[in-house]
C-alpha cells in the first residue's frame, strides 16, 4: 500500500492565527461539570494504599492483592469482621480438625466459576493449596500453608488436609488469608497454570469489572452469587498512596472509606466531616529500635542495656505519633496468643539506671549511627531517640535511607542502631519468624540467635494449646528483649473514617474486608 | 531546512542516548538488591537466584547496558517483574494521562501569561503594569505543591467545583478531573511567559510596522492583538519547548497530591521498588518527550522566523 502525504494547509501567518485562537478558546472556562460522588448508585469507593499486583493468589504482595482476591475469589473460611479476631464459613459447608494434622472440609453446593469453568469442587481446593507448597509454583506465600502435606479428595465436594505435623496457624493465616483463596483447576490449567493482572475465573460476590493501573479497580456484583447477597452494586477500589490526598478526597465525597493518618486523628475525634465516623483500631504493625549484636560497637550487653533504658517510648510516641498509638511490650500484638502484658524493660525511661549501666559498661565517647527510612515518622522517632541518647552521653548520627537503600539492609556489617518496622499476619508464628537463627544476614538484622528462641518458634506453631502458645511466645519476646537488642516502640494504629452511608466490615487490625460491607 | 530539521534531530537523538545510559548507570549504583524488594522476605534462594539471572543482574553493568540497549533495537523494553506485564503497555498506558496533564498546564500558563503580558505591554510603566507585575513573580513564586493544596481545599472540598482525584471517565469527566492538577503546576508559568511576552511585545511595538499600522489609523486593540502579540508570542513557543522537562518534573507531585495515574508517579514507585525495567523504560520515553519537544520548538521557530536557520 503506497501512502501519500498530503500537505497540510498550514502556513506561517495561519498557524500564528490557529494558536491565537487556541489560547483564547483555552480561556474559556471549563471542567464545571458534575462530579461523581461517593456512596451514590450503589457505589462504594474505598481507598487502598496501592495498586493491585497479582491475580494470582500463589504471588499476591499482600494487603492490596487480598482485598480483592477475598471479594473475587472464596476460601473456605474467612476472617469474621469484629474488634476479636475469629473466623466464619465461606466456601465451607462444614469445617473440622479430625486430629492434629487432618482437617475435614465439605464444600457449599451453590458456587461456580465464571467463564464456564464450573461448580467448585474439592479438586479446585486441592490444586489451589497444593499448588501454593509444590516447588516449582515457586510461590513466595508457601511459607503461609506451613507444613501442608496434600488434600485428599473424597467426595465431589469433601477432602481432607493433611500437615505433616500440626500447625496452629492453619486456622489464622493459612486458610482465612492469601493462600486460602480457592483458584479453578480447569481455568488455571487452561492458561498453562498462570494468570497476572486478569481473572482466570472467579467465583465470588463480586466480580472484577475492569482495571484501570494506578488509578482504579472495580468490582461488580456476581449475578450468579447464590450466597448472601452483598449490599454494594459496585466496588470501587482506588490506589492512593498518600493518606493526606485520600483525606482530602474523603472530606470531598470522593470516597466513602479510608485510612487516616495519625496526625489527623485528633482532627477526626472532634468531628468527621460529611456525617461521617472515625474508627480507631489496634495495628498488627511493630516497631523497634534494633541494636546489631555483631557489631564491635555493640558488643558490650551493658551498653545496649544502657540504651535500653534511655530510650523514652512515650516521648518517642507523642513526637512521632502524635500520640496516638500505646507502646508495644514486644512483637507480638494485643489480641493475638503471646501478646506480653508488659515489656521487661519498663517504656518509660530511666535515665539515672541507664547512665549507670553506661558506666558500668566502661564504655566512654559513644558514638553511634541510627538507620532509618525516610518517612517523617521514623526521622522523628529517630531525632527523639537521638535527644534522649544524648541525656546520658550516647552521640547518635541519624543516617536517613530511601526503602530501597533501607530494606537492602540485611548484609549491611556496618548497621548499628536501625530503627524498624515491620508488618504481620494474625498469628504470632508469623512474628517469631524473623528473628530466627537462620534469618541472620536475611531479615534478622540484629543478628539476634538464641538457640531457645529458634526452639520455641519452631514447636510453639505445632501447638493447638493456645494458654501454652501464649506462655511460650511470650518467653521468646523475654529472651529477645533480654538480649539487649531491642527496645520494643508500638503496634501503631489503625485509624479509618467512613462516610455516613456505610457500614464498614474490618479485621479487627482495621482492614477492609470489602465484601461484607453494607449501607447503613 | 530539512538539513537544519536532520541535524537537530541527530542531536536529540545523541541526548536521548547519553541521558539513558547516565540513568541506566546510576540506577545500578543506588544501593539496594531489586530482586529481594521484587519479591519480598519469603522468596526461595531458588526464585531468586532466577529472577537475577532473568534481568541479568549477575552480569557486569556494561553487559547489561549492552543487553538492554540490544532489546530496545528489537523494540522490547522487557517486562515488569511484578506484574508479568510488558513494560511497553505500561508506559504506555500511563503516558497519555501526562501527556493530557501537561498539555492543560500548558493552556492554563499560555492563556494566562499570555494575556497578562499583552495587558501589562499595551499600558506599560501605568499602575496596572505594576499590579501585572507583582502578580507574575507571585506565580513565579509559589510553590506548585502549595497552589495544589490550596487549590484542592477551596476548589473541590469546600467548593465542590472539581474533583479532588483520579483521572475520570469519558472525555468531558477527564476534562474535569484535569482543571486542578494542570492549574497547580501551569500557575508557575504563567508569570515567566507573562513576563517574556511583555518584554516581546515593548520590544515589537516600537517597531516600524506597528508605527505604520497606527498611521493607517487602525484601533489600537487590533494593533496590539493581531499586529504586536502574534510575533511577540514567538519566544513563548520555545519557553514551553524547553520548560517541557519541567512540566513532566511537576507532573510527578501532582501525579502524588491529585492520586493520579501518569508517568512521574510510574517512574517514582519504580524507583523506591528498583523496577529496573520499567524505571528504563519510563525514562527512555520521558526524556525521549523532553528532546523532542525541544527540538520541535526549535523547529518551529526556524520555520516562523528563517533567521532562526541560518543563525544555528
Amino acid at each position: 500500500m503506497k501512502i501519500e502525504w498530503t500537505k497540510a494547509p498550514v502556513g506561517r501567518r495561519n498557524f500564528l492565527k490557529g494558536a491565537t485562537a487556541l489560547g483564547a478558546a483555552a480561556a474559556l472556562p471549563m471542567g464545571l461539570g458534575s462530579r461523581a460522588m461517593a456512596a451514590e448508585g450503589g457505589t462504594l469507593r474505598v481507598r487502598s494504599y496501592g495498586d493491585l499486583q497479582s491475580i494470582d493468589p500463589a504471588f499476591s504482595k499482600g494487603v492490596i492483592d487480598e482485598e480483592i482476591h477475598a471479594s473475587i475469589y472464596n476460601k473456605l473460611i474467612q476472617y469474621k469482621p469484629g474488634r476479636e479476631w475469629d473466623w466464619q464459613m465461606d466456601a465451607a459447608a462444614m469445617i473440622e480438625q479430625g486430629d492434629e494434622t487432618h482437617i475435614k472440609f465439605a464444600l457449599r453446593d451453590d458456587i461456580g466459576f465464571t467463564n464456564g469453568f464450573g461448580a467448585m469442587t474439592a479438586e479446585d481446593v486441592k490444586f489451589s493449596f497444593e499448588r501454593i507448597v509444590a516447588d516449582e509454583t515457586e510461590s513466595p506465600n508457601k511459607p503461609d500453608m506451613g507444613p501442608l502435606s496434600h488434600v485428599e479428595v473424597t467426595g465431589e465436594r469433601e477432602g481432607t488436609i493433611v500437615l505433616k505435623e500440626p500447625f496452629a496457624p492453619l486456622w489464622s493465616i493459612a486458610l482465612p488469608y492469601i493462600t486460602g483463596n480457592i483458584v479453578s483447576k480447569k481455568a488455571w490449567e487452561a492458561a498453562g497454570g498462570k494468570a497476572t493482572t486478569d481473572p482466570l475465573a472467579e467465583s465470588g460476590p463480586y466480580l472484577r469489572d475492569s482495571w484501570s493501573p494506578k488509578e482504579k479497580t472495580v468490582l461488580k456484583r456476581n449475578p450468579d452469587w447464590k450466597g448472601e447477597a452483598p449490599a454494594w452494586d459496585t466496588i470501587e477500589i482506588l490506589p492512593i498512596d498518600d493518606e493526606n490526598t485520600a483525606e482530602i478526597a474523603f472530606e470531598a465525597g470522593e470516597l466513602d472509606f479510608t485510612r487516616v493518618s495519625l496526625g489527623s486523628v485528633q482532627r477526626y475525634r472532634d468531628g468527621v466531616p460529611n456525617g461521617g465516623t472515625l474508627l480507631e483500631y489496634p495495628s498488627l504493625y511493630y516497631t523497634w529500635l534494633g541494636m546489631n549484636l555483631d557489631h564491635p560497637k555493640l558488643q558490650n550487653k551493658k551498653l545496649r542495656q544502657a540504651i535500653q533504658h534511655a530510650i523514652d517510648v512515650p516521648s518517642v510516641l507523642e513526637a512521632a505519633y502524635f500520640g496516638a498509638v500505646d507502646p508495644s511490650t514486644g512483637i507480638i500484638a494485643p489480641g493475638l496468643a503471646g501478646n506480653r502484658p508488659q515489656s521487661l524493660v519498663p517504656p518509660q525511661a530511666d535515665f539515672a539506671k541507664a547512665a549507670e549501666l553506661l558506666a558500668d559498661s566502661g564504655e566512654t565517647n559513644v558514638t553511634l549511627k541510627l538507620d532509618t527510612l525516610n518517612k517523617t515518622t521514623f526521622t522523628t522517632a529517630a531525632q527523639v531517640i537521638q535527644a534522649t541518647l544524648a541525656q546520658i552521653g550516647i552521640t547518635v548520627e541519624v543516617n536517613v535511607l530511601e526503602s530501597g537503600a533501607f530494606w537492602a539492609s540485611a548484609d549491611n556489617e556496618d548497621l548499628q542502631l536501625v530503627l524498624n518496622r515491620y508488618s504481620m499476619t494474625p498469628d504470632p508464628y508469623y512474628a517469631t519468624s524473623w528473628f530466627t537463627t537462620e534469618q541472620v544476614g536475611h531479615w534478622n538484622w540484629e543478628r539476634f540467635s538464641n538457640e531457645e528462641y529458634d526452639q520455641i518458634h519452631t514447636s510453639a506453631s505445632q501447638l493447638t494449646d493456645q494458654a501454652k502458645r501464649a506462655e511460650m511466645y511470650q518467653r521468646a519476646q523475654d529472651l529477645m528483649e533480654e538480649s539487649g537488642a531491642y527496645r520494643f516502640l508500638t503496634h501503631e494504629a489503625t485509624p479509618v473514617v467512613h462516610s455516613a452511608g456505610v457500614v464498614p466490615a474490618l479485621r479487627p487490625d482495621g482492614l477492609a474486608l470489602l465484601r461484607y460491607f453494607g449501607k447503613a | 531546512m530539512l538539513f537544519y530539521a536532520l541535524r537537530r534531530f541527530g542531536l536529540a537523538l545523541l541526548i536521548l542516548i547519553v541521558a539513558v545510559t547516565v540513568m541506566f548507570l546510576m540506577i545500578r549504583a543506588v544501593p539496594g538488591d531489586p530482586v529481594q524488594i521484587m519479591l519480598g522476605p519469603r522468596a526461595t534462594p531458588e526464585l531468586q537466584a532466577r529472577l537475577t539471572a532473568e534481568l541479568a543482574l549477575d552480569q557486569p553493568v556494561w553487559k547489561q547496558l549492552v543487553i538492554f540497549y540490544g532489546n530496545l533495537l528489537q523494540g522490547d523494553l522487557g517486562i515488569d517483574v511484578f506484574s508479568g506485564r510488558s513494560v511497553t503497555d505500561i508506559v504506555f498506558q500511563q503516558l497519555p494521562h501526562t501527556l493530557w496533564l501537561i498539555l492543560g498546564s500548558i493552556i492554563w500558563s499560555a492563556t494566562l501569561g499570555i494575556g497578562l503580558g499583552a495587558y501589562a505591554a499595551a499600558h506599560p510603566n501605568t499602575l496596572i503594569d505594576r499590579i501585572t507585575a507583582a502578580i507574575s513573580v507571585s506565580f513565579v513564586a509559589a510553590p506548585a505543591f502549595v497552589v495544589a493544596l490550596l487549590s484542592l481545599l477551596i476548589f473541590a472540598v469546600h467548593l465542590q467545583w472539581f474533583p479532588a482525584i483520579g483521572a475520570g471517565e469519558g472525555f468531558w469527566d477527564r476534562l474535569n478531573h484535569l482543571v486542578l492538577p494542570s492549574f497547580a503546576i501551569g500557575l508557575s508559568w504563567v508569570g515567566y511567559i507573562a513576563r517574556l511576552v511583555r518584554a516581546s511585545m515593548l520590544e515589537v511595538m516600537g517597531e516600524s510596522h506597528i508605527r505604520t499600522a497606527r498611521a493607517f489609523g487602525i484601533n489600537e486593540r487590533r494593533v496590539v492583538m493581531v499586529y504586536a502579540l502574534r510575533i511577540a508570542i514567538l519566544p513563548v513557543v520555545t519557553v514551553i519547548g524547553v520548560g517541557m522537562g519541567f512540566l513532566l518534573s511537576s507532573a510527578v507531585f501532582a501525579e502524588i497530591v491529585f492520586a493520579r495515574p501518569g508517568l512521574g508517579k510510574l517512574v517514582i514507585d519504580s524507583i523506591t521498588t528498583r523496577n529496573y525495567p520499567i524505571v528504563m523504560g519510563s525514562v527512555l520515553i520521558s526524556t525521549g518527550l523532553f528532546v523532542v519537544s525541544t527540538a520541535l520548538a526549535d523547529l518551529i521557530n526556524a520555520w516562523l522566523d528563517p533567521r532562526a536557520r541560518t543563525a544555528n
